[in-house]
């Protein structure tokens, strides 16, 4: 039985080096412009493709990730702008250059609606989170002395999102921040599965949010570099 | 001893559970709820009655989908909540009204709306890749003048996806809250746009727009939904 167990050890400690986070951010903000006081953010998801969404728990996320703590940022919920807009940011009407959006803004009503809400940033998210690869495999059997599991069975996530912020006061693209982080998890059964699970679109919220605070909140010199970096499991 | 009152909401309850329980009180119920909001356009200046067909306040789809369930799926209380406030925002006058004869004698009335739940369609995945429930749906909207003579028989598609997380039904009616929405969206955006209602909103004196939301829906952006059913 102990030499069972070391085996196991010996086993799953690599595995555990093998799951983990790979990230790659690409900021791009092409304007000085910032948030200020009273203006609000509102982070919406790009519906238009046949595809993929943004997940509606992502673009939750990020919203809660922007308001939260002592700089958060004043954000306006997206269910409630998409309503007090209605019907111009559904699926088949949403603007899709800012060019779009000078002739929707321009329609009466549409502008002033706007500025009702205190609205000054549009953040657009497109991408998704995919099984991108999985493998291996688990066999379990169970007799009269008892049940076990042997096996490795493993799969990749890849996280990919493009944010994209819109000064809606100006028509201006303010610039975009790309994302794509890709996460492997384990799961080894040596009489038990024992599961490792790395979630790429929670590192990619985070890192994300954290990116896009700065993005609306730093003036001139914005230019984080694109990052390449193991975040961890 | 009395009984308790039966409003058109707990009929279609019943209903929705008669035609489970007749399934064998199986299957999958979804009734479709949610608050829509008025739309964000310039009304167009008529007075128009608004006639909701029963079979729009009690629609219920039923689909026995082989190797899943039978769905039942609910959709009238939404279709009320849509439709009401979207003719609201579209007109500045709107009044329900019963029947077209009524409308006849009613020289208050430009013109009469009838809208129709004519097609609806969905789809729930059932292979690990495929992430989406998708709903497709067809209104038919019918303008009649005020001698009930029809203007236009137009039919308004909407479709809706949205993520398969771990409850399908929650997922469907989502998806068909989407697919309203489009639906209304498109009512909304391209009514006035219609030849038939240019030439019955110039005939009685009232032109479309030419600037604003109606009128320039036509130049708005715009990634048009699926106009055919899912396939």
């Amino acid at each position: 039985m102990e030499r069972l167990r070391l085996i196991g050890i010996a086993v799953t400690l690599p595995l555990i080096g093998a799951c983990g986070v790979t990230a790659r951010l690409e900021p791009y903000k092409q304007t000085n412009a910032v948030i200020s006081e009273g203006e609000h953010v509102v982070v919406l998801a790009r519906k238009q493709h046949s595809t993929h969404e943004a997940e509606e728990d992502f673009v939750q996320c990020i919203s809660d990730g922007l308001a939260d703590g002592k700089h958060g940022l004043q954000v306006h919920s997206s269910k409630d702008f998409e309503d007090k807009m209605y019907p111009w940011f559904e699926p088949s009407t949403a603007p899709l250059s800012t060019d779009d959006l000078t002739v929707l803004l321009a329609r009466p009503g549409v502008a002033e609606q706007v500025r009702e809400t205190g609205v000054r940033y549009v953040v657009w998210v497109d991408g998704s989170t995919d099984r991108v690869a999985s493998g291996g495999g688990i066999t379990c059997a169970a007799g009269v002395g008892g049940a076990g599991c042997m096996g490795l069975a493993w799969w990749e996530d890849d996280s990919r999102y493009d944010l994209t912020v819109w000064d809606v006061q100006d028509s201006e693209n303010e610039g975009t921040i790309y994302a794509d982080y890709k996460g492997r998890s384990v799961m080894p059964a040596i009489v038990i599965p024992i599961p490792l699970i790395t979630r790429p679109q929670n590192h990619a919220c985070k890192g994300l949010t954290d990116q896009l605070r700065q993005f609306l909140t730093t003036p001139e010199g914005y230019s984080s570099p694109a990052t390449q970096a193991d975040v961890g499991g | 001893m009395s009984l308790l009152p039966l409003d058109r909401s707990r009929l279609r309850l019943l209903a929705v559970v008669a035609v489970a329980c007749l399934a064998g009180c199986g299957g999958s119920q979804v009734i479709v709820e949610s608050t829509f909001p008025k739309p964000l356009v310039e009304p167009l200046p008529v007075s128009m009655g608004v006639i909701i067909p029963d079979e729009l306040y009690n629609f219920i789809y039923t689909e026995d989908i082989p190797d899943q369930s039978l769905w039942t799926i609910a959709l009238g209380d939404a279709n009320v909540a849509m439709l009401a406030p979207l003719f609201e925002g579209m007109f500045e006058q709107t009044r329900d009204i019963d029947s077209l004869a009524l409308a006849a004698n009613d020289s208050t009335l430009d013109g009469v709306i009838e809208p129709k739940l004519e097609k609806f369609e969905f789809d729930v995945p059932q292979g690990e890749r495929d992430k989406f429930v998708e709903v497709w749906l067809q209104y038919a909207i019918t303008v009649y003048d005020p001698s009930g003579a029809t203007i236009i028989e137009w039919p308004v598609s909407g479709y809706g996806k949205s993520e398969l997380a771990r409850d399908a039904e929650d997922a469907v009616q989502r998806a068909a809250v989407v697919a309203m929405r489009e639906a209304g969206a498109t009512i909304a955006t391209k009514f006035s746009e219609q030849p038939q209602i240019k030439v019955w909103l110039g005939g009685i004196g009232h032109a479309a727009p030419t600037i604003g939301p109606q009128a320039a829906a036509g130049a708005a952006p715009s990634a048009e939904p699926p106009t055919t059913p899912l396939e």
